[in-house]
């Protein structure tokens, strides 16, 4: 049964414009959804109603006057719990920072509460971003809407469980090799990893400081276009921020994809693909052409180069940043978390200083090769079938869990080298009931392009639109009824 | 395998104060021999630079302007 909970976001934003729903109806039936969902997905780390009432108070007050502010006036969002907002509590997902305030908010937050959106939650993640399943052994494991079991991606984790089972409209996410885009596939909505500088990271905790970006996580590429639309851009406050402008990457989604080349690479991302996921790929490609655009397999150029310096760069940055804890503390983080960045110590500098000199070179060898073949690429987001948490659990697993793990963000991570953007949105169904996703990479900033041809996929399909079964447990309470 | 980890342990604790957390560290820093498997078949591929290559150059120069 549908309720103001089951809106876009787009069209939360305009209830309230036109009147149809106060800020307070949607945030009411947002946490009515959640209180149904929420004790079995456990997408949540804290929430704050009281803040919220205040804030909905004030927005519906603003309403029709000159205090207005913009287009997510009086929607309701919640974000994974990295986010810093000056005087809130913020956890990164970790025991070591369980009661964090700090004394600045980001500015992709910024940006939102700017144009009129407020959040009321913050969202389960990975223990400081560094996993792609959505295991956490502080706050609890989050679980997929789609079946429970199952991992929901990671490492916004709880960003992709809430968004899909419509308790938040959209969702900030982090990703550092997949972070957006494996909770966006695993959990079927549509998350983008911007370009490298894209999106200001000011205020976002680091991970990885030259790999980390920041977007959204949302149920259509419409609301995705909107949020990016008022989070990108240059930023005074994150120096490493593009200058270049922001195109209205909204108003670009017309359904026309004629003349677009599609790439179906034929090395590296369909290696031991599961069967159902390549189909589901191939059928994408399929709704795609029916609407104009071709389709050419091609062999991408300097993969190995790609995946060698890829795995570097990340895990050096993130053994740095937490060397003094893992001196000391090292107990306090999870198995699979310190183990991960412990090699990270004995990676010599001049392989990290070379990864990172041979970052330029490689995209301009990718780009020239590729982009004179193709205007995006399309893989599978996760190539295989989707693991379960019990699969990749390697706090509890035997020797060789790491390998499980650590495939699921195979086809996520070469754009985080690359620097390129990339978007995934839902695109089938696995044998167990779970999404699959189709991942789109273009040239670095078009953005405005993958959001196109996302939105023009979802005008003939409803991968997007389909509900989790977990919904069937708030039928009991639905809430604030649609017409 | 036992004398890389053995001697990539001690070279960990000695650059960094950095103890082995658990086994899957354990079992993580031995796979570095794969990592500097993938760097030796990247010899040869490095040239001399009088400067760094500019990534940000490169992601300017080589994006969508339609």
């Amino acid at each position: 049964m549908a309720t103001l909970a089951d809106l876009t976001l787009v069209e939360a934003a305009q209830a309230v414009r036109d009147g149809e729903a106060t800020s307070r109806d949607l945030l009411d039936a947002c946490w009515e959804r959640m209180e149904a969902v929420n004790p079995t997905l456990n997408a949540t780390i804290w929430t704050d109603r009281a803040g919220a009432e205040q804030a909905a108070a004030a927005s519906d007050a603003a309403r029709d006057t000159p205090a207005w502010l913009g287009p997510l006036h009086g929607v309701p969002l919640a974000h994974k719990d990295m986010y810093y907002q000056a005087g809130k509590r913020c956890t990164c997902g970790s025991r070591l920072r369980k009661d964090f305030v700090p004394a600045y908010t980001a500015t992709a937050i910024t940006r939102l509460a700017a144009a009129g959106a407020y959040s009321f939650a913050g969202l389960n993640m990975a223990e400081f971003a560094q996993n792609p399943t959505g295991h956490n052994r502080e706050f609890g494991d989050c679980h997929n809407p789609w079946n429970p079991p199952y991992i929901t991606g990671g490492s916004s984790s709880g960003s992709g469980a809430a968004v899909a089972a419509r308790f938040v409209y959209a969702a900030l996410g982090s990703d550092t090799g997949g972070s957006i885009r494996l909770p966006a596939s695993a959990c079927g909505v549509t998350g983008l990893k911007p370009t490298q500088t894209r999106v200001s990271r000011y205020g976002a905790m680091p991970l990885s400081f030259t790999l980390d970006n920041v977007g959204p996580l949302t149920r259509t590429a419409r609301d995705c276009a909107r949020v990016m639309s008022l989070i990108a851009g240059r930023d005074q406050l994150d120096p490493t921020s593009s200058h270049l402008p922001v195109p209205d990457y909204e108003g670009a989604l017309d359904g026309d994809v004629s003349g677009m080349r599609i790439g179906i690479p034929t090395n590296y991302f369909f290696d031991a693909a599961d069967p159902a996921v390549t189909a589901a790929i191939e059928q994408a490609a399929e709704v795609l052409t029916a609407r104009g655009a071709s389709v050419t397999r091609l062999s991408l150029p300097v993969m190995d180069a790609v995946s060698a310096y890829g795995g570097i760069i990340s895990r050096v940055e993130a053994a740095t940043i937490h060397a003094e804890w893992m001196r000391h503390r090292s107990q306090d983080y999870a198995q699979h978390l310190s183990g991960r960045m412990y090699p990270g110590y004995a990676i010599p500098a001049p392989y990290y200083v070379e990864s990172l000199s041979r970052r330029g070179p490689v995209l301009r060898a990718f780009a020239a090769e590729v982009f004179a073949q193709v205007d995006v690429l399309a893989t599978p987001t996760i190539r295989t079938a989707l693991p379960t948490l019990a699969e990749t659990d390697i706090d509890n697993g035997p020797p060789g869990t790491e390998v499980r793990f650590l495939a699921v963000s195979a086809n996520t991570r070469p754009f985080n080298y690359l620097g390129l953007p990339a978007i995934s949105i839902p695109c089938g169904f696995d044998a167990n009931g779970l999404p699959i996703g189709l991942q789109l990479a273009g040239r670095p900033f078009a953005e405005a392009r993958l959001l196109r041809m996302a939105d023009a996929y979802q005008r003939d399909t409803d991968w997007h639109a389909r509900r989790p079964p977990v919904l069937e447990a708030a039928a009991d309470n639905p809430g604030i009824i649609l017409e | 395998m036992d004398q890389f980890l053995a001697e990539t342990e001690t070279t960990i604790a000695r650059w960094h104060g950095v103890a082995a957390p658990n086994e899957p560290g354990r079992r993580m820093a031995a796979d570095l021999v794969n990592t500097i498997a993938a760097f030796e078949a990247l010899r040869g591929t490095l040239k001399f630079e009088d400067e760094p290559a500019s990534f940000e150059a490169a992601l300017h120069d080589t994006r969508e302007t339609a």
